[in-house]
C-alpha cells in the first residue's frame, strides 16, 4: 500500500494517490512531476561528478602581512598622531597618503559604522558572502542579509561552519557559542587541512565588554575563554578604523576568526576621549591634579596595542619587554583566567632576567 | 485587590519617575542599534516610530441583536474541515493567517487539545520481513547493477565492522563503532543520492561512505591513523572519516553538530546558481534528535530553505537510553510537521523502501529547495561502540530476535533472488572475495608507519602564503625537537615510540634545539 499523505497542521489525510510508473522512454522525455506527486523514479541522468572546490573569487591577497601588534609612544603631540593606527596597511599597497600622495578620502565613523562599511565591502566583492545572525537586518541594501530570531542562537555557528565548508564566506553575529571551540576551531586540523573548501571562511562578530549601562549580562569580557581554542583566531580592535581593517582581514582569512567588538567604541566620542586622556593639552594639564599630571620630563612609555589574542603573540611582546624591563598589562576583563595572566606568565618565562619590577596587571580597567 | 492597586499607584510613581525613559528603549541583547547610540545620559536613543500606547480601545458599542449562533443547535461544529464554511473562513473572514502565526487554521468553538498531528504516523515499506512485496507497494526503479552494488556494500560492511571491532578488542586500534542492523537504512539512503550531493554523517554511516566509493584502504588508514590517512593525518579517533571529493563531511564527536552545518551547506547550495539540483543529506540518531542543535537546524532550514534531507536513523537506543526514555511523542517524524517540513517514516530495514522514500524526499528537497525529514525505523544490533557493553541494559535475546526475524540483509537478498539476480554460488563468491579483501587491506594498513611526527603541528591554524606558523605552535615544535635530540635515543620508551613514525621524528629535529 502506498503511504497516505499527511497534511501536517490539520491532521487530515488526503486520498491515497496512485503510484506513477515511469517507463524509461518517458523518463527521457522532459517529464516533470509536481511536488505533490510522489515518485520513486531515479532522477534522470545523474550529472557527472564534479571537482569539489568552490570556484569562489578569493579577494586580493593582502600585499603586506596583516599586523597583529602596533607600537606607539603613549604621549602624542597631535590629534592626527593619536588617531593614526600604527601597522595599518591598505590593500592597494599605498600608505596613509594614498596612491595620489595627497592623502586618502576619509570619513569619521564610530565602530558600528566602520563595521558596516567593512561588511559592505565584503558583500560587494564576494558573491558568496552572507551576513547573518540574531536580529541582523540591514534593510534591502545588501542582497544577502537575513534576519534570524533569537531562537536560533545555538545553530548560528554551526550553520556558518556548514556554509563555509562548501566554499562560502559566512559572517555571523552572535552572542556566544561553544561550537567555535569544538567544531570550527578543529575542522581544518581534523580534516587534514581539507576543510573548509577553497574560499570558505567563517567570521564571527560578537560585542563584548561594558558600556556603562549593561548590568551583569551585557558587560562581560569573555575573551579569555577562547584563549585555549587552538585553531581559532581571536582579535579585538581598539578603534573603528582597526575594526574595519580587522573585519576585512578576518573575512579573508581561511581560519575561523572571532572579532570581539568593545561596545564602548560605539560611542561617537570614544576615540577622542582616549586621546584626551593620553594627551592632555597644556591648558588642561594645568587643571589636572598634580598626581595625574605627566611628570617632567615624561618617562618613555611604549604602548603595545595587542590586537590578536589568539594566537597570542607572546614572543613579540616579550622581546619588547626585554627592552624596557617593566611592563603593566591593562585590560577590562577580570584578573583570573584572562589574557593578562596568560601574557604575564609568558613574559615571566621568557624575559625573567630582564625584568626590573614585578609584572603589573591592571584588570577590570574601565574608565567611562 | 482594590487596595493593593491603590497602594501601588500611591507609592510606585516616585521610584519610576526617577527612572530615565531610555530604560524602555532598545536593549543591548539584540546587538548594535541601527544608528549611532548616544553618549550615556545626554539624549534619547533613536528607535523606530513609537507605538501607540496604550493600545486604543474601540468605541464602546452594544450589539443591537444577539450574535447568531451558527448552526449551534444542530450540535455540529462551526466549520467542518474541507467544507464551504471552512474555505470561506480561510479565504477571508478570518484574520490574516500569517498574523496568527500559522498558515492554515480555522476558528472553532470546540476546545480540543491534541498531542499528535495524526493518530499514529504510518511506516512506509516496500518489502516485508520475508522479503515479499507488500500488497499495493511499488518497486522503485532499480537496475540489476544498482541492486547488486547495494547488496555488495550491505554485505561488505559487516565484514569490515567485524574485523575492526575484533582488532579493537585485541588492542590493535583504539576505538570502533559498528553499523550492524542499519545496513539497509544507510545503504538505501546513500543509493538515492547523487554524486555531487553533500553528506553529513553522525559516526555510524560508514556504509554510506563505502557506497559512495570510499576505498577500504582509506578507511583502514583512518582507523589506524597511518601514513596513508590522507583525510585526518592520524589526528582523529577511528571512525572520524571525511572525504571532500565524495562530498562526505568530517565526522566529529559532539552529537548533532552536523545538523546546523548541514543547514548551512544546504543554504549555500540554494544560493549558488552552479549547484542547483544538488542536495544535502544529514544523518542523525534518535538520541541526537534530543539535542538543541536538532531544533536549531530544522528551524533554520525550514525558514531559510536549502535542499536537505534530514535522515534519522531511529535505532532504538542512544548508548543505553532506549527510545522510550528518549521521547514521549510519536517518534522523530512527528516533529517534522512542527517545522513545516515534508516528513515520512520508513521501515529502515527495508533497503528498497528506504531507497524509494529518500529518492522522493530528494526530489521534493531539490524542487522545493527545502528540507525533508525521513525517519528510518531500525535497530542497533551491535554495541554502541567498543566502549559499551549492551548486555548490561538489554536482553541479548532481543538482539538475537532482531537479527533473525527482521534482518535487512536477508530481506534485500530475498528480493534479489526473487528477481533472479542472485544465487547461492554468487553469494558465496562475494563473501569470500569481500573477506579476503578486507583482511588484506587490514593487515597492510596495520603494518604501515604513522605519518611524520611533525604532522601533529600542521594545520592547527591554516597558514596562508607568506605567513609563518604562529609562534605558539612553532615553539612547541622546536621544544619537542630539542627534547627528542636530548632523549630520543637514550630514553627507552621514546626510542621505541619514534620508530613508529615516518622519519622517526627527525623532521621536527631541524630546529636549533633551544625552544621556549
Ligand atoms: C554533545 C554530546 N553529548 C553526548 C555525547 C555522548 N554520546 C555519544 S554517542 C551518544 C548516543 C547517541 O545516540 P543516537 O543519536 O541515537 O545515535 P546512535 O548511537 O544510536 O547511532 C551519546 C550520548 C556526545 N558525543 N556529544
Ligand atoms: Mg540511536
Amino acid at each position: 500500500m502506498r503511504p497516505q499523505q499527511l497534511i501536517p497542521s490539520i491532521g487530515r489525510r488526503c486520498r491515497p494517490r496512485l503510484p506513477i510508473v515511469l517507463s524509461p522512454q518517458r523518463r527521457n522525455n522532459s517529464y516533470t512531476v509536481s511536488v505533490d506527486e510522489p515518485s520513486d523514479a531515479r532522477p534522470a541522468d545523474p550529472p557527472a561528478p564534479r571537482a569539489r572546490s568552490a570556484p569562489t573569487p578569493v579577494p586580493d591577497e593582502p600585499t603586506v602581512e596583516e599586523p597583529s601588534l602596533g607600537k606607539s609612544d603613549i604621549l602624542l603631540g597631535t590629534e592626527e598622531q593619536a588617531l593614526a593606527t600604527p601597522g595599518l596597511t591598505f590593500a592597494d599597497g599605498h600608505g596613509l597618503r594614498g596612491p595620489t600622495g595627497k592623502g586618502r578620502q576619509t570619513r569619521r565613523m564610530n565602530l558600528y559604522q566602520a563595521i558596516r562599511d567593512a561588511l559592505g565591502t565584503a558583500l560587494a566583492t564576494n558573491p558568496k558572502a552572507i551576513v547573518y545572525g540574531e536580529d541582523v537586518a540591514f534593510g534591502g541594501v545588501f542582497r544577502c542579509t537575513m534576519g534570524l530570531t533569537e531562537e536560533f542562537e545555538q545553530g548560528i555557528a554551526g550553520f556558518g561552519i556548514g556554509y563555509a565548508s562548501v566554499g562560502g564566506c559566512a559572517i555571523a553575529e552572535i552572542q556566544f557559542g561553544d561550537y567555535l571551540v569544538n567544531e570550527a576551531a578543529k575542522l581544518h586540523y581534523g580534516s587534514g587541512g581539507a576543510y573548509p573548501l577553497n574560499g570558505g571562511s567563517l567570521t564571527v562578530r560578537a560585542p563584548i565588554m561594558s558600556v556603562g549601562h549593561g548590568g551583569l549580562y551585557h558587560s562581560q569580557s569573555p575573551e579569555g575563554f577562547f584563549l585555549g581554542a587552538a585553531g581559532l583566531k581571536v582579535v579585538i580592535p581598539r578603534s573603528p578604523i582597526q575594526a574595519k581593517g580587522m573585519i576585512l582581514a578576518a573575512i579573508r582569512d581561511p581560519n575561523p576568526v572571532i572579532v570581539f567588538e568593545p561596545k564602548i567604541l560605539s560611542r561617537p566620542d570614544a576615540v577622542r576621549a582616549i586621546q584626551l586622556l593620553s594627551n592632555p593639552p597644556p591648558s588642561l594639564a594645568a587643571l589636572l591634579p598634580a598626581k595625574l599630571r605627566p611628570p617632567n620630563p615624561a618617562p618613555s612609555i611604549q604602548l603595545i596595542d595587542l590586537r590578536t589574542i589568539n594566537p597570542l603573540p607572546a614572543a613579540a611582546v616579550s622581546e619588547a619587554v626585554k627592552k624596557t624591563g617593566r611592563v603593566v598589562i591593562v585590560h577590562e576583563a577580570g584578573k583570573q583566567g584572562g589574557v593578562g595572566n596568560d601574557l604575564a606568565g609568558e613574559i615571566g618565562r621568557r624575559a625573567f632576567e630582564y625584568l626590573e619590577a614585578p609584572i603589573g596587571l591592571h584588570a577590570g580597567a574601565f574608565d567611562f | 485587590m482594590a487596595t493593593s492597586r491603590a497602594f501601588l499607584t500611591a507609592t510606585r510613581p516616585r521610584r519610576t519617575a526617577t527612572l530615565p525613559a531610555r530604560i524602555t528603549a532598545r536593549s543591548l541583547i539584540t546587538g548594535p542599534p541601527p544608528s549611532v547610540p548616544p553618549i550615556h545620559g545626554t539624549h534619547e536613543t533613536p528607535t523606530s516610530t513609537p507605538l501607540p500606547s496604550p493600545n486604543p480601545l474601540p468605541a464602546f458599542h452594544i450589539p443591537s441583536a444577539p450574535v447568531p449562533h451558527a448552526r449551534q443547535e444542530d450540535g455540529k461544529p462551526l466549520y467542518v474541515s474541507g467544507s464551504q464554511a471552512e474555505r470561506q473562513a480561510r479565504a477571508g473572514r478570518m484574520s490574516s493567517p500569517l498574523r496568527r502565526g500559522t498558515h492554515e487554521s480555522w476558528w472553532t468553538p470546540e476546545m480540543g487539545f491534541f498531542n499528535a498531528v495524526a493518530k499514529t504516523i504510518p511506516t512506509f515499506r516496500v518489502l516485508d520481513e520475508e522479503g515479499h512485496l507488500v500488497r499495493g507497494a511499488h518497486i522503485p526503479e532499480i537496475s540489476k547493477e544498482e541492486a547488486i552494488r547495494m547488496y555488495h556494500i550491505m554485505t561488505l560492511v559487516p565484514i569490515v565492522d567485524n574485523v575492526l571491532y575484533q582488532s579493537q578488542r585485541q588492542g590493535r586500534i583504539s576505538f570502533y563503532m559498528q553499523c550492524a542492523g542499519e545496513e539497509a537504512a544507510t545503504v538505501g539512503s546513500a543509493a538515492a543520492m547523487l554524486p555531487n550531493d553533500e553528506m553529513y554523517g553522525q559516526y555510524r554511516e560508514q556504509a554510506a561512505l563505502l557506497y559512495r566509493g570510499f576505498p577500504l584502504k582509506d578507511m583502514m588508514a583512518q582507523c589506524f591513523g597511518n601514513v596513508e590517512d590522507e583525510g585526518t593525518k592520524g589526528r582523529m579517533m577511528p571512525v572520524h572519516y571525511n572525504a571532500p571529493d565524495l562530498g562526505f563531511h568530517q565526522i566529529t564527536s559532539p552529537l548533532a553538530t552536523q545538523m546546523p552545518q548541514a543547514a548551512g551547506a544546504a543554504y549555500a547550495i540554494k544560493l549558488d546558481e552552479n549547484r542547483q539540483g544538488d542536495c544535502v543529506i544529514c544523518y542523525f540518531g534518535d538520541g541526537a534528535a534530543s539535542e538543541g542543535d536538532f531544533h536549531a537546524a530544522l528551524g533554520m532550514n525550514s525558514v531559510l530553505g536549502g535542499p536537505c534531507i534530514w535522515f534519522c536513523r531511529n535505532n532504538g537506543f542512544a548508548i543505553s537510553t532506549p527510545i522510550i526514555d528518549q521521547y514521549a511523542g510519536d517518534g522523530i517524524a512527528s516533529r517534522g510537521p512542527g517545522y513545516g517540513l515534508d516528513t515520512i517514516r520508513v521501515d529502515g530495514n527495508d533497503a528498497l523502501g528506504v531507497l524509494s522514500a529518500v529518492r522522493e524526499a530528494r526530489r521534493r528537497a531539490v524542487e522545493g529547495k527545502k528540507g525533508v525529514l525521513v525517519e528510518a525505523m531500525t535497530y542497533r544490533v551491535g554495541h554502541h561502540s567498543t566502549s559499551d557493553d549492551s548486555s548490561k541494559y538489554r536482553p541479548m535475546e532481543e538482539v538475537q530476535e532482531w537479527t533473525v526475524v527482521d534482518n535487512p540483509l536477508y530481506r534485500f537478498r530475498a528480493f534479489l533472488v526473487a528477481r533472479g539476480w542472485w544465487s547461492e554460488a554468487e553469494e558465496a563468491a562475494l563473501l569470500k572475495k569481500n573477506k579476503s579483501e578486507v583482511l588484506k587491506t587490514f593487515s597492510r594498513a596495520e603494518k604501515l608507519p604513522k605519518p611524520k611526527l611533525g604532522e601533529m603541528f600542521n594545520d592547527v591554524w591554516a597558514v596562508q602564503k607568506g605567513e609563518e606558523m604562529p609562534s605558539v605552535i612553532s615553539e612547541q615544535r622546536a621544544e619537542l625537537g630539542r627534547l627528542l635530540k636530548k632523549y630520543g635515543d637514550v630514553w627507552a620508551p621514546w626510542r621505541k615510540e619514534r620508530k613508529r613514525f615516518v622519519e622517526e621524528g627527525e623532521d621536527v629535529m631541524d630546529c636549533d634545539g633551544r625552544g621556549a
